[in-house]
């Protein structure tokens, strides 16, 4: 077994839908800013999205709120059917794309049952005021290149690097910008081959509750949603 | 002679001087565009070649003389570059940073005047950026230093001419090596570092 297989526990019953993690997702990945017209064309890039699902008739109206990203799927669908090897699985259970590979056929994105991966069709563009705030650890993306959540690799990699010299302490505080961001400790983000991160704790204990999202499909994902409670409601609230 | 039979042209005087010229154009043409080719190649695949100051490295907007400051003064890498051991990139010392030392040392100096105009008026110096790698590529200093400095049991700033030369030597700071992924991707397999794409890729 891999000594490392990041992986992420949402819990939807504490998820508010408050939409801070897609904002936090947008700033430290240097996403282009989705205007109106761009979310018209279908077009638009969000690493992380809330999913919002109405239940019930009004006045009873439900909120059902679920965060949809990158699964990194250990059978992902989007990896064989790259031309050219831009997108394949790493040694730490992520499904990674390798920008500079990426000739731009969006085979992957077809092939992905959660349209996580996102295709840029024009070059990105920031306001003046916005240029400075680019995260310089972050490759801006230039158009005609498929782009997914990578998990934050970028924060991987600075503590990874720690961990040769024994600091293991410092995996298990990593966070990606959505974790980080998220105010009811929703997410939780980790390695899921080690018995003691969040991670796998948070799995142990709502494993009652635990499914996997179009899990039929046999992609085998490795983001683990937790279902909601509801109050004197015995029966499962399968919610996608 | 059978008329119409084919005849070589009589060669006079005035056809032989054309060819004549016209050979030696041709060799002079031939040789320019072999150079210029030569030259493109070489940039393209490693550094350009050390000729009419071509490897010479840019005019920075103050001569700062590494030489001076390393190899008389015996200043370490990392007093200036401070960020290096710890964080991704080696950070560009601040004008205050220089100004601690030079407030007082080298007067008449014009180079230095310059730093204390921008001294006084608050402003930055634009260095010119002299080894850059492309945008997709994410060096991290920190991890290289460290590994470099535990595995020869040496001070960290006595990694850096690893990748950046012999900058205490040098008057004008140039690129030294080819920072191309082929030199990354040797480097990496023969200190068993990681080649995985995303390990530089993201």
């Amino acid at each position: 077994m891999a000594e490392t297989k990041w992986g992420m526990v949402v819990d939807l019953d504490k998820c508010t839908g408050c939409q801070s993690c897609v904002v936090a997702c947008q700033s430290e990945n240097n996403i282009p800013i989705n205007t109106e017209d761009i979310f018209n064309q279908r077009r638009a890039i969000e690493w992380i999205r809330i999913e919002r699902y109405w239940e019930g008739e009004f006045p009873n109206v439900k909120a059902r709120y679920v965060p949809v990203l990158c699964q990194h799927c250990d059978e992902a669908p989007c990896e064989p059917v790259c031309p050219v090897l831009a997108t394949y699985h790493n040694d730490q259970g992520l499904n990674v794309q390798v920008y500079n590979r990426c000739i731009g056929t969006r085979f992957c994105a077809n092939n992905c049952p959660y349209t996580v991966r996102f295709f840029n069709f024009w070059e990105p563009e920031w306001p003046d005021s916005l240029k400075n705030q680019l995260n310089p650890d972050v490759t801006v993306r230039s158009r005609g290149i498929m782009e997914k959540c990578t998990f934050c690799i970028q924060r991987i990699r600075r503590v990874s690097k720690n961990s040769k010299s024994g600091e293991k302490t410092n995996e298990r505080d990593l966070n990606p910008a959505c974790t980080n961001a998220c105010a009811t400790d929703a997410l939780v983000f980790g390695n899921l081959n080690d018995p003691e991160s969040k991670v796998s704790k948070a799995r142990s204990k709502g494993e009652k509750r635990s499914y996997k999202m179009l899990e039929e499909l046999g992609t085998e994902p490795n983001v683990i949603y937790l279902k909601k409670v509801e109050k004197g409601n015995k029966q499962e609230n399968h919610v996608h | 002679m059978i008329p119409g039979d084919f005849q070589l042209p009589k060669r006079n005087k005035k056809n032989l001087i054309y060819l004549v010229i016209l050979s030696i154009v041709g060799l002079i043409g031939a040789t320019v565009a072999i150079t210029l080719l030569s030259f493109v190649l070489s940039a393209w695949f490693g550094l350009p070649l050390d000729v009419f100051g071509l490897n010479e490295g840019p005019d920075q907007p103050i001569k700062f003389p590494h030489k001076t400051h390393v190899e008389e003064l015996g200043l370490d890498c990392t007093f200036c570059h401070r960020t290096v051991t710890s964080e991704a990139s080696a950070s560009v010392p601040s004008v205050t940073l220089c100004m601690t030392c030079h407030k007082s040392v080298g007067d008449d100096l014009e180079e230095i005047e310059k730093l204390r105009s921008i001294y006084a008026s608050k402003g930055t110096i634009d260095w010119i950026r002299v080894h850059r790698v492309p945008d997709h590529a994410h060096f991290i200093h920190e991890a290289h230093v460290k590994h470099f400095s535990e595995k020869n049991n040496v001070e960290p700033a006595q990694t850096c001419s690893i990748c950046h030369g012999n900058v205490a030597e040098m008057e004008k700071v140039r690129q030294a090596r080819e920072l191309k992924m082929g030199d990354c991707v040797d480097c990496h397999k023969k200190n068993d570092g990681p080649t995985d794409c995303t390990t530089c890729h993201y």
